[in-house]
């Protein structure tokens, strides 16, 4: 059973880091939970989405894409060249989504009742349709990553019990994911009044799951650039360049439905009008996706790691800047203002550390890029 | 009690209401509030907006025609209890209510404080108790607890000038549409409430226009539940479409290898 | 209110003047815009954009203290352009009387009237008179022609009120001037009616009494007075402020208005005879000639069998004041900072906040041995000793506290501004170890009569010889419980012995002995009635055999439709609604408009008690005599010994017409109108180079360019004592402001919620800045002049954090009303700076 024990240590510089993240982190979401969401954050009542939902949920869910993506690359269109990135997307979503529920516990008045909406159900709500999809995602993930634990504890059985739900998961996965990557943008239909017309649209859910998909592949491709430095291994360049490819292919689609929606709605002259919205409508969409798309779009970008490693973190800050410009322009608009307080942003680094600090336990620990093995 | 389930209204006259913010007391009083220390803020709006222990909060406005003040107008702002409200579809665990004799009532033991009925309300409505470790959600009741009683709201019991007209919908609806029509140039022709957010409960006239008064005008006049409802209600439909789509896809593309996706069982006869 | 609050909804036309009901009287907008929706129009005339005026029809801004001019204008208006109602101004009231040919006014005298003496600031009102025929009755001249009847000065009075000066004096523009007059003006026709809504805004002047004056003048002009929906309305102040002057707790008159003896009137006959007027016309009621059966009837209910006609029922023992002296609240402060009191009652006040002048009076405060505080709650005026600039270890004054308990708390009746009484019940037990002021006056009144019976002491008999039979006495002779019904039949007042109608023949039993009185009517001067408080006579009363409290009535009934309401509570005099209603009917007995048939004279109808022809219908008439044509028939205004309602009134002390005088304090160097620039008859405190100086004022002086004023807000209550403990009221209005117009602002650099300080030649408040369009600057004598406004509810003492900040009395000054004396604190003169962080 072969892991990446021999190459790197499990304490580096890089974990220490970590540690005193999460610690700080911890702290902070001790103080949140001892003296309230008042006392701890700048929301209120004229900000009542803060920093939480704008990174940890709206973000979050988004940048955990990339699992259903590539399972539906390999497993469904079966594109074997894939398949070594199969396993570590799926752990990243899976990761990704335990993050988000964590964010959620930390960011909702009544943690102890989160179970709520399992039990109360109230279908007209698209925060019960999210809610629930998450969790059952989660769940999804736990069994699509549990092959890997199983190997690790030599469960034959185990892995021949679930080895034909196998294609069942798969697609659940990919569904649900397309519901709740896309009601991430429903939550706002019923603000119809207070997003700002540049981006409210009766498509939004379906915007928001395009740039999902780009967002996706654009952080499986910046992990595996990344776990490569990490781990001190090769880069996949074949795979790389292919995932770029995708991204690009991704993104234009997005682009187009974009566009088209903005020139359907006769929204388009807003673009200009030069109001602060705008200025940051267009940062988004230059910065965050055209410019990327016309990068990728350049073989030789395409074929260096820093050009589509500048490429993917282009669309990663696009698809984060479209969350939070959505999530704050939506309240914001009436003179009230808002900047997270540290213990905020502290506690949601916190988290993201914890995330990557268990995903590098799992790699070094599970069978994670067990594609090696098939050298 | 029959009379209780007809949907009640109030009509907020604004050419009848003289600020004297006796509803705003009686409020804190039925429905025992306390106080968030204030400061005098440099206007007479005081708190300057509702908040978890305000549910009704009067706005002072002044409007200005060359060079004169034309008009002081006095806005009492609070739940409108919209006939299909969104905070009511926002919430994931059915803790607001619509109750047939027109209040939205909120049942705090089922919230979980995700907040999306505050995002959700097109009026700012519900708030929240920030300061608190338990915090629940807090809004204007309609005074339903009086009203099973068959008591008017207190906030219309303590308007002196009869400024809040309270009664059946329909005839509150009438009332207004009689007052506009029997005053001409009195009133502008238009009923506040009346089909904004798809209709609410409360509704206002007003003899300067509502845009001037900060009331917000850009709301659709659709129930806004409708909005979100129009995708959720398709997800049966894309799920069934999707699975079908998705299995046959796979199907195509996986024929031939027989060992199927598993990449792990393969592993383990190798390793 | 010569009407009542409901009556408000009767008028066609509502002039707020001098008052904000809006903000301080809401209630009242009930009835105002029920008149508004029959299509009456409201106009409000204030020197700053009030709630009120948010419900006008018609808004008039004008300066602090210019009123008169404001009317004058418009008694010019009415009278150049014919719109007064003729037939009742020549038969209803004095324009017909020929004056004395010697008054002069401040026309030919230059800002003064005939008789002023500059050393004493005093009128001898010798040629205010009017002159008298043979019989002693007032010359006239129905042809309103004569140059010395009363129509003819008044229109040379006022033809000097011209548009433009009026325009320059009052800084309101002219359009809008004429807006109003025109507006108003249109109540002179029989079938249109107009009333008049003041309060503080008119009496906290130096020339307060003659703001109302005015006001009466064109009342009577347009015959407004005695119709529903007209008349000239106070709304009254502290809830209960009506039974306060009713039962006389001020220095000049003893309960029902009955003047307080003078020490040169030594006996009973020589009081009566001073103060009872007499007539020669037969027409005229003049019903103050029956002061004799009044004061008698008073002194046998507070002295009862003490009061003999032996000792001339005790008039003795009644408290007399020195000729000519002034017992008014700034003089009782004077007097106090000068030391002549050891001890004082605070009893239901804060002077340290609501008197003018507040450093003088917390100064005064400090002279005092001990001060006894009667109230709710802790207070500025209780804690004084420990207040800003106050040294504890200096003040000497021994200050008690005695919980009183509130309205809610206790039984009894209460007098609104409609005179209306209406009596309350107990809500609660009172809290802690409150007591209802009753028990408090018991407990003090036993104490200090025994003091008297054991120690003697100089002259007990007016504490010993008072009746006291409020409940069960206990062993020690000590009322245990005070039941105030006891006291509300006193007032009322009883049969002392079988009382018969001494005219009828044979004559006819008016009252047994030992029932409670019927009606003043009844009453006697020979001892044989008592009334603590005549014009409250049938209030507490004997219906057919049963006793019956009248204030407590909750009856809905209206016959007339007018809202009179005729049994719910009881009004008084005689459960009348509205007063001086005989001049609502023409001299035939038909109401001047048939719409508003308030009273009507059925000649035909059988008088049930007298089973003559022709009786009134409606309200409760002024008096039952049959109207003035009728051969007995009698002049509409009976309390008047005329009978006429008085365009000229030679009563008060600084001119029988209204005229001009600008404020103690005012931002002109001179008047207008004249060389007088203040009312000449007013009581000075301070003068050039005078040593006292916190009496100090500095009129037109650039160190103090602004017009002051101080009002209410809706949210708190006075000095705030009771409103700032709650709350809800605290949040909405948290603390100390001062209103400015945005141009005034802009001048300064100031923004609204900055802390400003507000400087007069007295003292300082800081406050926070409201900056608003509802203030702006006035066009007066062609310069600029700016006003500002602050309310006066907040003191230091609550919030004990001080956030409330202290009372605006810092800043008013020591001048009083030419008559009653009333501070000025609606207008004088201050600078504003923004604080210092
Ligand atoms: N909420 C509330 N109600 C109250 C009271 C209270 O403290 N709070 N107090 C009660 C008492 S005791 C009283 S006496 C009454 C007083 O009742 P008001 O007289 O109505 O009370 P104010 O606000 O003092 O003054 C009324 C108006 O006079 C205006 N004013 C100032 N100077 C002038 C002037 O020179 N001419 C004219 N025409 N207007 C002027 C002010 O701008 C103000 O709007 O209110 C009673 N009601
Ligand atoms: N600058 C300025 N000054 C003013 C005025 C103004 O307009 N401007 N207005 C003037 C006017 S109109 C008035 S009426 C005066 C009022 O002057 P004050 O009467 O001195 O002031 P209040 O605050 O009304 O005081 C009433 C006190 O009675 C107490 N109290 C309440 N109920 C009871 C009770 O049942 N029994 C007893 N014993 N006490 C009770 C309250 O707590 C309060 O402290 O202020 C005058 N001062
Ligand atoms: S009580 Fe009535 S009049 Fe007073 S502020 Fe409220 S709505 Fe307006
Ligand atoms: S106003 Fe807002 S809170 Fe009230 S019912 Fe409508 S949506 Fe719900
Ligand atoms: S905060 Fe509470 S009431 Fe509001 S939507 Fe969430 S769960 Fe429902
Ligand atoms: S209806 Fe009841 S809860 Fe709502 S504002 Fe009025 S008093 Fe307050
Ligand atoms: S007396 Fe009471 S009810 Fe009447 S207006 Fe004043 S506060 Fe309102
Ligand atoms: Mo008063």
């Amino acid at each position: 059973m072969n892991t990446n024990k021999t190459q790197v240590p499990l304490f580096s510089f890089g974990t220490l880091v970590l540690l005193i993240l999460m610690s700080i982190g911890g702290f902070a979401a001790f103080y949140r939970f001892a003296f309230g969401l008042g006392a701890s954050t700048n929301m209120s009542d004229a900000v009542p989405w803060g920093f939480w939902v704008a990174f940890d949920v709206l973000s979050g869910v988004a940048l955990a894409a990339g699992g259903f993506t590539i399972t539906a690359a390999v497993y469904i269109f079966n594109m074997k060249k894939y398949r070594p990135i199969a396993r570590p997307a799926i752990l990243t979503a899976f990761l990704g989504y335990l993050m988000v529920i964590v964010g959620l516990v930390v960011d909702i008045g009544q943690p102890l009742r989160f179970w709520h909406p399992l039990v109360m159900w109230q279908y007209r709500s698209v925060m019960f349709e999210v809610v629930m999809c998450i969790s059952l995602y989660t769940t999804v993930l736990t069994l699509e990553f549990a092959p890997a634990v199983f190997e690790r504890l030599k469960l034959g059985w185990a892995l021949k019990l679930i080895k034909p739900f196998h294609y069942p998961l798969i697609i659940a996965g990919i569904v649900l994911s397309f519901l709740h990557q896309s009601s991430l943008g429903g939550f706002f239909l019923i603000m119809a009044s207070k997003v700002p017309s540049l981006w409210y649209s009766p498509n939004m859910p379906y915007l928001f799951y395009l740039s999902a998909i780009c967002v996706g592949l654009a952080m499986v491709t910046f992990e595996s650039i990344m776990s490569a430095k990490a781990f001190k291994r090769e880069y996949e360049t074949d795979i790389i360049k292919g995932l770029a490819k995708g991204t690009t292919v991704a993104l234009l689609v997005y682009l187009v439905a974009r566009i088209a929606d903005l020139a359907t709605r006769g929204t388009l002259p807003l673009l200009f009008d030069g109001s602060t919205v705008s200025k940051y409508y267009l940062a988004e969409l230059v910065i965050g996706f055209v410019l990327p798309m016309i990068l990728l779009a350049l073989r030789n970008v395409r074929e260096s790691i820093p050009g589509v490693l500048t490429g993917v973190s282009l669309v990663i800050f696009g698809v984060l800047f479209n969350r939070f410009n959505t999530n704050f322009f939506t309240q914001v608009g009436n003179g009230a203002s808002y900047f997270p307080s540290w213990m905020e942003i502290a506690i949601s680094v916190g988290i993201v550390a914890g995330g990557i600090f268990v995903y590098r336990l799992a790699v070094l620990y599970l069978p994670v890029f067990h594609a090696e093995m098939e050298h | 009690m029959a009379t209780i389930a007809q949907p009640k209204g109030v009509l907020v006259d604004l050419t009848k209401c003289i600020g004297c913010r006796s509803c705003q007391i009686a409020c804190k009083s039925w429905n025992g509030r306390s106080v968030k220390k204030t400061v005098q803020n440099g206007t007479f709006t005081n708190p300057v907006d509702m908040n978890s222990e305000a549910y009704t909060v009067v706005k002072f406005v002044e409007t200005e025609k060359d060079n004169m003040i034309s008009s002081w107008d006095f806005i009492k702002t609070q739940c409108m209890h919209c006939k299909d409200p969104a905070c009511v579809s926002a919430c994931p665990v059915g803790a607001f209510e619509k109750k047939p004799n027109g209040p939205v009532n909120y049942i705090s033991e089922r919230c979980i404080g995700c907040r999306y009925c505050m995002m959700a309300c097109p009026f700012n409505v519900p708030k929240y108790e920030w300061e608190k470790i338990s915090p629940i959600v807090q809004k204007c009741t309609f005074c339903s607890d009086r009203q099973e009683e068959g008591l008017p709201p207190a906030c219309v019991k303590a308007c002196a000038p009869k400024a809040l007209y309270f009664g059946n919908y329909d005839d509150v609806v009438a009332e207004a549409e009689r007052r506009i029509k029997e005053n001409p140039g009195k009133y502008v022709d238009h009923i506040y409430g009346k089909d904004e957010a798809g209709g609410t409960s409360w509704m206002y006239i007003s003899g300067v226009p509502f845009e001037q008064l900060g009331f917000k005008t850009n709301i659709p006049n659709v129930a806004l539940p409708t909005l979100s409802w129009a995708m959720l209600k398709t997800i049966p439909m894309k799920v069934g479409g999707l699975i079908t789509i998705l299995a046959a896809i796979a199907y195509i593309r996986n024929r031939g290898n027989s060992g199927g996706g598993s990449a792990s069982s393969k592993n383990e006869k190798e390793g | 209110m010569t009407n009542h609050w409901i009556d408000l909804r009767n008028a066609d036309v509502i002039l707020v003047m001098g008052s904000n009901p809006a903000e301080n009287h809401p209630i009242s907008m009930k009835w105002i815009l029920k008149a508004k929706e029959r299509g009456a129009k409201l106009i409000v005339v204030d020197p700053r954009f009030t709630r009120t005026a948010s419900k006008a029809d018609l808004y008039a801004p004008l300066r602090s203290g210019t009123d008169i001019a404001f009317l004058g204008g418009m008694i010019k208006y009415i009278l150049d352009n014919n719109l007064y109602f003729r037939e009742y101004v020549a038969k209803y009231t004095n324009a017909s009387f020929l004056v004395n040919p010697d008054f002069k006014g401040p026309g030919e005298l230059d800002g003064l009237f005939s008789g002023y003496d500059a050393k004493t600031r005093k009128y001898d009102k010798k040629a205010w008179s009017f002159q008298m025929d043979e019989n002693g009755i007032p010359k006239k001249d129905p042809t309103l022609k004569d140059k010395n009847c009363v129509f003819q000065l008044l229109k040379k009075h006022y033809s000097r009120y011209t548009l433009d000066k009026v325009s320059s004096i009052t800084g309101t523009p002219k359009d809008k001037l004429i807006e109003v007059y025109k507006l108003y003006a249109s109540t002179g026709k029989p079938n249109r009616v107009g009333t008049e809504c003041y309060a503080m805004g008119w009496t906290q002047h130096t020339v307060g009494t003659q703001n109302i004056r005015a006001m009466a003048i064109i009342q009577l002009l347009l015959g407004n007075i005695g119709m529903p929906g007209g008349g000239i309305n106070a709304m009254r102040g502290e809830s209960n402020v009506q039974g306060s002057t009713d039962y006389g707790l001020l220095f000049h008159i003893l309960p029902g208005y009955l003047p307080t003896p003078t020490a040169s009137l030594a006996n009973l006959k020589g009081y009566i005879e001073k103060h009872t007027p007499t007539t020669k016309d037969p027409k005229s009621v003049n019903w103050w000639g029956n002061r004799g059966k009044y004061i008698t009837s008073y002194l046998k209910a507070i002295y009862g069998p003490h009061a003999t006609k032996e000792n001339d029922f005790g008039y003795a023992w009644l408290p007399k004041l020195d000729e000519g002296m002034n017992a008014s609240w700034l003089m009782l402060f004077d007097q106090m900072l000068k030391g002549k009191f050891e001890g004082f009652f605070a009893w239901g006040q804060n002077p340290a906040c609501s008197g003018a002048n507040a450093n003088k009076t917390r100064k005064a405060l400090s002279k005092l041995k001990w001060m006894v505080n009667v109230n709710l709650f802790d207070n500025e005026t209780a804690s004084f000793w420990r207040g800003p600039g106050m040294n504890p270890k200096e003040v000497q004054t021994e200050v008690f506290m005695l919980p009183c308990c509130s309205s809610v708390e206790k039984e009894g009746s209460i007098s609104n501004s409609g005179r209306w009484a209406q009596w309350r019940y107990k809500a609660i037990e009172p809290i802690g170890q409150s007591k209802p002021d009753a028990e408090i006056i018991n407990e003090l009144y036993y104490r200090v009569k025994r003091l008297y019976q054991e120690k003697g002491g100089t002259y007990p008999a007016p504490i010993v010889n008072l009746t006291w039979n409020y409940g069960h006495k206990g062993p020690d002779g000590k009322i245990k419980e005070v039941n105030v019904h006891e006291i509300a039949k006193e007032i009322n007042g009883y049969y002392l012995d079988d009382v018969y109608d001494k005219k009828a023949n044979p004559p006819a039993l008016l009252g047994k002995k030992g029932e409670l009185c019927a009606t003043f009517v009844h009453l006697q001067d020979d001892g044989t009635t008592s009334s603590g408080n005549w014009i409250y006579c049938q209030s507490y009363t004997q219906k057919d055999g049963k006793i019956t409290n009248m204030m407590a009535r909750r009856k809905k009934t209206d016959p007339t439709g007018l809202g009179l309401y005729p049994e719910w509570a009881w009004s008084w005099p005689v459960n009348r609604r509205i007063i001086y209603n005989r001049a609502s009917v023409d001299p035939e007995g038909r109401p001047w408009d048939p719409n508003r048939p308030l009273l009507s004279w059925n000649p035909a109808k059988l008088d049930p008690k007298t089973n003559k022809p022709g009786v009134w219908e409606g309200d409760v008439p002024d008096g039952p005599a049959p109207p003035y044509n009728n051969e007995k028939g009698k002049y509409p205004f009976i309390m008047r010994a005329d009978g006429m309602g008085a365009l000229f009134g030679p009563g008060l002390n600084d001119g029988p017409f209204p005229e001009h005088y600008e404020a103690l304090e005012c931002p002109l160097q001179e008047n207008i109108m004249s060389k007088q620039r203040i009312n000449p008859a007013v009581k000075m405190f301070f003068a050039e180079g005078g040593k006292n100086l916190e009496d100090v004022y500095l009129s037109c002086d650039i160190r103090f360019p602004y017009v002051g004023t101080t009002y209410r807000v809706s949210e708190h209550w006075q000095t705030g004592v009771m409103t700032r403990h709650v709350p809800w009221l605290l949040e909405a209005m948290p603390q100390q402001f001062v209103e400015m117009s945005e141009e005034l602002a802009r001048e300064k650099g100031i923004k609204s919620g900055d802390k400003v300080t507000v400087k007069s030649a007295r003292g300082e408040v800081w406050a926070i800045a409201v900056v608003t369009k509802r203030f702006k600057p006035f066009k007066v004598a062609g310069s600029t002049v700016h006003q500002v406004g602050l309310p006066w509810h907040f003191g230091w003492q609550f919030p004990e954090d001080g956030s409330g900040g202290d009372s605006s009395n810092l800043l008013t000054p020591t001048i009083g009303d030419a008559n009653t004396m009333i501070p000025e604190s609606k207008a004088f003169m201050v600078n504003i700076e923004k604080a210092k962080a």
